[in-house]
């Protein structure tokens, strides 16, 4: 199992589609919310995506829903560490943007 | 209407083979078919579809790759053709699902694929010229019979010919090799 506590630097790919997948999708609803959520600046590539899903479910971040009968969709979701690596990129992209304000806006001031 | 054109590119040219199937979507000459050498276009609006080459790990049927093409088709991407383990896929172009931002990544896979291949290649010929010189050794320690001189002759003709196939080929491994570099470098400047 991967350690959440790690140093782990996600792609926007990776970190987009585990904010998408807190609510059950599938790929392709993965790539319209992806969309939706950038307004329109990160389209994701099908075949970026699939690896990113094959990659997540490797590591247990992301789960694959039971198939309904009808659908040939698979469906996928978070998982609880899923939500722990997401959260501490969240905390890292925090500290990115602070570092950054600091020291940009106030060269700019300056 | 459609049109059929023979056309041969080489394992290493799918860059130019894919260049040149959009170059005949924008004259509005789709592709809806291939086979060994053999592209068949139907006549189309110009730009409608996108063309992309990839090359997949396993065989088209195998579950692993029906898996990667079941999750294209769900986003809309169609397969056109196959030849070995490479699809040609396509997709409207007005909703694409080809992004020009993953373009690094997937030249290193490919490139990396195609490395895999040639190395392989590369050491089946060092193999069999170490074979031929090692049975070449073992048969001049035998009596000189018709069967001993035959086989000489033969291993000496393999060794030889071999020899000239890795002389040919080295350039082409070099090619990929570097490419498999350029690809490595545009990796860390992509966006």
């Amino acid at each position: 199992m991967t350690n959440p506590e790690e140093n782990i630097v996600l792609t926007e790919a990776v970190f987009y589609t585990l904010l998408a997948l807190h609510k059950p999708l599938h790929g392709y609803g993965i790539m319209q919310e992806t969309k939706a959520m950038s307004n329109g600046r990160l389209i994701l590539s099908a075949g970026t995506l699939y690896g990113a899903i094959s990659s997540m479910l490797d590591k247990g971040w992301i789960k694959a829903l039971p198939e309904e009968e009808d659908s040939r969709r698979k469906e996928y979701v978070i998982t609880d560490i899923g939500k722990q690596v997401a959260r501490s990129e969240l905390n890292r992209l925090h500290e990115l943007a602070e570092n950054g304000d600091r020291i940009i806006n106030n060269s700019i001031i300056q | 209407m459609t049109k059929t054109i023979i056309k041969t590119f080489f394992l290493w040219e799918y860059e130019k083979e894919e260049a040149w199937l959009n170059e005949m979507a924008g004259e509005g000459w789709m592709l809806i078919r291939t086979g060994f050498r053999k592209y068949v276009f139907e006549n189309g609006t110009p730009e409608e579809y996108t063309y992309r080459l990839e090359l997949l790990d396993k065989d088209m049927h195998s579950p692993e790759s029906s898996s990667y093409l079941d999750f294209l088709k769900e986003t809309g991407i169609e397969v056109v053709g196959k030849c070995s383990h490479w699809v040609y896929l396509r997709c409207k172009t007005a909703d694409c699902k080809f992004d020009p931002a993953d373009r690094p990544l997937y030249n290193l896979t490919h490139l990396l694929k195609l490395q895999e291949f040639f190395s392989k290649l590369h050491h089946t010929f060092i193999v069999v010229v170490a074979l031929c010189f090692l049975g070449l050794f073992i048969l001049e320690h035998l009596n000189p019979i018709p069967v001993v001189a035959f086989f000489s002759g033969f291993c000496v003709g393999v060794g030889f010919a071999t020899s000239v196939c890795i002389l040919i080929a080295t350039p082409y491994f070099r090619r990929i090799n570097k490419k498999v570099k350029a690809a490595i470098k545009d990796l860390y400047t992509c966006s």
